[in-house]
């Protein structure tokens, strides 16, 4: 059975329409106009137990509502979901009790408490048995390296500290289900990476399903196999993360090392080189066109070395989102 | 000063646009003002009720129940001059986050550029709570024995003028105290209180018995409210109006030095800590 | 895959990291879900709000005191208020019974559920619409408990407890100048609309806050509660004549702010007396509108979550 289960789920907001100038300020004293934005139109996601998928798209794509409807924090307009078998807007304590959500750039802890005084109003409401409740709390810092930060007012942690108290807040119940949303935003490299292996190693443990949201596709590309790129609100590719390449960019590059520092000519007839400094060339060349490509090389010059990748990953979803 | 008037026009034009924003909150909030002095009502009939049956006088320090009415309603004209809200804390706010440094390195004056602000403030304010206090008074017409002679008007609304100038650049001075202590929030809130009390916005000063009346008269709070009010309903006439509104100038000027003086040796302190 | 990562939580001593699935069931991090009782312990939770709130406001000593000090002062200014009003007049209101002690009996109470309000429901209605505004309400619709009780004693303001130790002393004094003690049945009784009055109250500030959900920022919700508090604080007799009565009829039937305090206080100046219908009748609509208020206010807390679209991050 699948953990997760949409079909055709939609939201739309409606929005004031603010304008510019006293004049329209004035006028809107009295009258103001509003329109319909729709955040997400028709998703039909399946997601089966202890997958992790990595959520991508465009800052206003629909991300973090697809989240935060999965999660009940938002009724949709159209569609249906079922989470654990759940509604998830229903907000039943059964639901709730079984998944967590983590936001990068909101947080739920008390600012000026220590997190462990948090994370004790956690286990009432999550109603953790007092042994697992120190058994996991204990692991869980072990595993991020934040016990001795226990005891410290959280605004006094530093931003990646914090996130780190924020995955622990919200791991405390065990959820089989967990939705992250920007988890690393505005972390150092360092930091981002000490979540990464976090996640990556909890998951491996736990076998939760994860549902993740990021801008750094290296998250991405460290965490998940399964990507889903939504773009103005619609699903536009599900599948692994190596077919991204395959799937968006129609694009080969072919790296040249020359055995002379002479240019061959007519390259730029082959495709678009990206790089000519003699010895190196880099080509980007269509897909098809490959074989050919080289081909027409090997006639004509000589080659030390070849290589044939795909565009970088970072590239490809750059240039997919600048088409949505 | 080397400010051209040009500038103080343009500030007076954007605090306009930003403050008609808050659209609701502004009509509501002016609307709601009026609230408390309906109880206020209530409560004083209740209390010239009951004096007239067991004690058979129908006045309280000199005050008739509609005077005490009419009373109500005219410091809440003087109010609308003299408040400041959020100045002295948005003044010390400033200086605590460093955005004073703005007015020693832009060529503007600071408490002239706050004063055009506010300036612009009140007359968003009046234009959107004319509405309202027209048709406060309009209804409760009743309470007052006609207008007054033109004379004892002109007064009143130059004790206005000088109520709004008054509260300003004494709010201004608290603020500056910023420069000297960073938190002065407990300082205003001891401040609110005191002005609630004894400006005469809480009960007329005149109500205050002995050593306490003649106390709360040396302040200058009774000029933010109490002042106005009684001039317009000739309790305070001939020589005492004049000297009345000798003295409310007097604290006028009295604040307004204060104000420079302490931004002077406050700025001097804050870059001698290198800001 | 990477696995970089293992080495180094080895390192940190993770317990047991390798351990097959079955031997990790007792621990926190076993892959079977935890057999969780169903219903959360609400005293329980409760407890832990009040704890972590006087942890907090330990930790800012200054601020408390200041709180504390500043809203007594505002009391006393007050209490002085009324003091000099009782120099002019016996009496608020002619023929109504509200003399100088029975009159600070009314302001004790008043105090007293001020405070109890003020404390524990006012932050968090104001907080509330801050949660709405930032989109951290989304927290709170998470978790397995009830979101009103959640939402309604998050945080508690241990410094509105001063007023409260003061309307008590007030009452006292009041009771030993006008020389008599109220009877255990008196006193149950008034206990027990006091909290109806509490609950009134609570209604109406949770109910005004759901509606930032809808008008987006509610920053006057605390002039507004001033302002419709104010009609409270006097014995609703004053309200009379051609325009009083039906402001006391708005206010006691239609938003039932005057019974608050005023049925309450009554218990005390002039105990409970069944023989006339008056005497009876505005003390069980008390409880009729302690009960229509929470359920109103429930509802209108529903409907308005139904709204919530949680601010974008």
């Amino acid at each position: 059975m699948a953990v997760i289960e949409t079909d055709q789920l939609a939201k739309s907001y409606r929005v004031y329409r603010k304008k510019e100038g006293l004049g329209a300020s004035l006028a809107g004293l009295f009258r103001r106009e509003y329109r319909e934005v729709e955040a997400v139109r028709g998703i039909d996601l399946r997601v089966e137990e202890g997958e992790f998928v990595a959520f991508l798209g465009p800052n206003g794509a629909g991300k973090t509502t697809t989240l935060k409807l999965l999660s009940g924090v938002i009724t949709p307009t159209a569609g249906t979901a079922r989470v654990l078998g759940h509604v998830p807007w229903r907000r039943e304590n059964a639901y709730r009790r079984r998944f967590a959500l983590v936001m990068g750039q909101k947080n739920q802890l008390w600012w000026d408490l220590p997190a462990a005084e948090s994370f004790r109003l956690h286990q009432e409401i999550y109603c953790i048995e007092r042994d697992r409740f120190g058994q996991t709390c204990h692991e869980l810092c072990e595993m991020l390296g934040v016990e001795h930060l226990l005891g410290q007012p959280v605004r006094e942690l530093s931003l990646g500290e914090r996130m780190r108290m924020e995955l622990i807040a919200a791991l405390l119940h065990s959820p089989e289900v967990l939705f992250l949303d920007e988890p690393t935003i505005g972390l150092d490299v360092v930091a981002q990476h000490t979540i990464q292996q976090f996640l990556r190693e909890y998951q491996r443990l736990r076998r939760v399903t994860i549902l993740l949201t990021s801008h750094y596709m290296r998250d991405v590309a460290a965490l998940c196999r399964r990507v889903v790129i939504i773009a103005a609100g619609r699903i536009i590719y599900d599948g692994p993360l190596d077919g991204i390449t395959g799937h968006f960019s129609g694009q080969k590059i072919v790296s040249l090392q020359l055995a002379d520092g002479e240019m061959p000519t007519g390259l730029e007839r082959l495709g678009e080189v990206l790089e000519s400094r003699p010895p190196k060339v880099r080509i980007c060349v269509p897909r098809g066109e490959v074989t050919r490509v080289l081909t027409h090389i090997f006639a004509h010059c000589a080659v030390q070395d070849v290589s044939v990748e795909d565009p970088p990953l970072d590239a490809v979803i750059a240039e997919v989102f600048s088409r949505s | 000063m080397i400010t051209r008037p040009a500038t103080y026009w343009t500030v007076l034009f954007i605090s306009l646009q930003e403050r008609l924003v808050y659209r609701g909150e502004f009509a509501m909030s002016t609307l709601m003002r009026f609230l408390p002095i309906i109880t206020q009502i209530f409560l004083w009939q209740a209390i010239f009720s009951a004096i007239e049956v067991e004690r058979g006088s129908e006045t309280i320090a000199g005050y008739t129940f509609h005077g005490m009415i009419a009373y109500y309603l005219l410091t809440t004209i003087s109010r609308a001059f003299s408040s400041m809200p959020g100045l002295a804390s948005g003044i010390a706010r400033d200086i605590r986050d460093g955005t004073v440094k703005k007015f020693l390195i832009q060529p503007i004056d600071m408490v002239s550029f706050l004063l055009v602000r506010r300036l612009a403030h009140k007359l968003v304010y009046y234009m959107v709570a004319l509405g309202p206090f027209a048709l406060v008074f309009f209804l409760f017409r009743g309470f007052f024995e006609g207008w007054p002679e033109p004379h004892v008007f002109a007064g009143f609304v130059l004790s206005l003028l000088l109520a709004f100038l008054l509260g300003f650049f004494l709010e201004a001075t608290l603020g500056m105290i910023g420069f000297w202590f960073l938190e002065v929030t407990s300082l205003m809130f001891v401040y609110m209180l005191l002005n609630f009390f004894f400006s005469g916005h809480m009960f007329p000063i005149d109500l205050l018995p002995g050593i306490w009346g003649d106390l709360v008269r040396l302040l200058p709070l009774q000029y933010l409210a109490y002042f106005p009010a009684a001039v317009f309903l000739g309790r305070v006439s001939g020589p005492a109006l004049a000297a009345g509104l000798a003295t409310q100038f007097a604290w006028v000027v009295f604040f307004a030095v204060a104000a420079r003086v302490a931004f002077h040796f406050g700025v001097r302190r804050y870059s001698g800590f290198g800001g | 895959m990477d696995n970089r990562g293992l080495s180094q939580f080895s390192q940190h001593g993770d317990p047991r990291p390798n351990q097959p699935p079955g031997d990790a069931a007792k621990t926190g991090l076993s892959p079977s879900a935890p057999p969780a009782p169903l219903r959360p312990s609400y005293t329980r939770v409760a407890y832990t709000f009040l704890r972590n709130s006087l942890v907090r406001d330990m930790t800012f000593r200054a601020n408390f005191l200041i709180d504390t000090i500043s809203s007594m002062v505002w009391v006393l200014m007050n209490l002085g208020f009324y003091v000099l009003i009782f120099e002019y007049t016996p009496m608020i209101g002619a023929g109504t019974g509200w003399g100088k002690y029975q009159f600070f009996l009314f302001l004790g109470t008043t105090l007293i559920i001020n405070s109890l309000t003020r404390g524990l429901f006012l932050a968090n209605a104001i907080e509330l619409s801050e949660h709405i505004r930032n989109g951290t309400l989304d927290f709170i619709l998470l978790k397995p408990i009830d979101t009103q009780f959640l939402v309604s004693l998050g945080r508690i303001e241990w410094s509105a407890l001063g007023p409260l130790g003061f309307g008590l002393v007030l009452m006292l004094h009041s009771f030993g100048q006008l020389g008599y003690a109220p009877g255990p049945v008196t006193v149950v009784l008034y206990v027990f609309y006091l909290a109806c009055g509490c609950a009134i109250y609570y209604s109406l500030m949770i109910a005004m806050s759901s509606t930032a959900i809808w008008f987006g920022r509610n920053r006057s919700l605390l002039d507004f509660w001033f302002y419709i508090t104010n009609f409270s604080r006097y014995p609703m007799e004053i309200y009379r004549g051609p325009w009083g009565d039906p402001l006391r009829w708005t206010f006691t039937f239609l938003v039932p702010v005057l019974v608050a305090v005023n049925i309450p206080a009554r218990m005390l100046v002039r105990p409970l007396d069944v023989r006339t219908a008056a005497d009876w009748t505005l003390p069980v609509f008390t409880i009729v509108a302690t009960l229509a208020g929470l359920a109103v206010s429930r509802w209108v807390f529903q409907r308005a979550l139904l709204s919530y679209r949680s601010a974008s991050s």
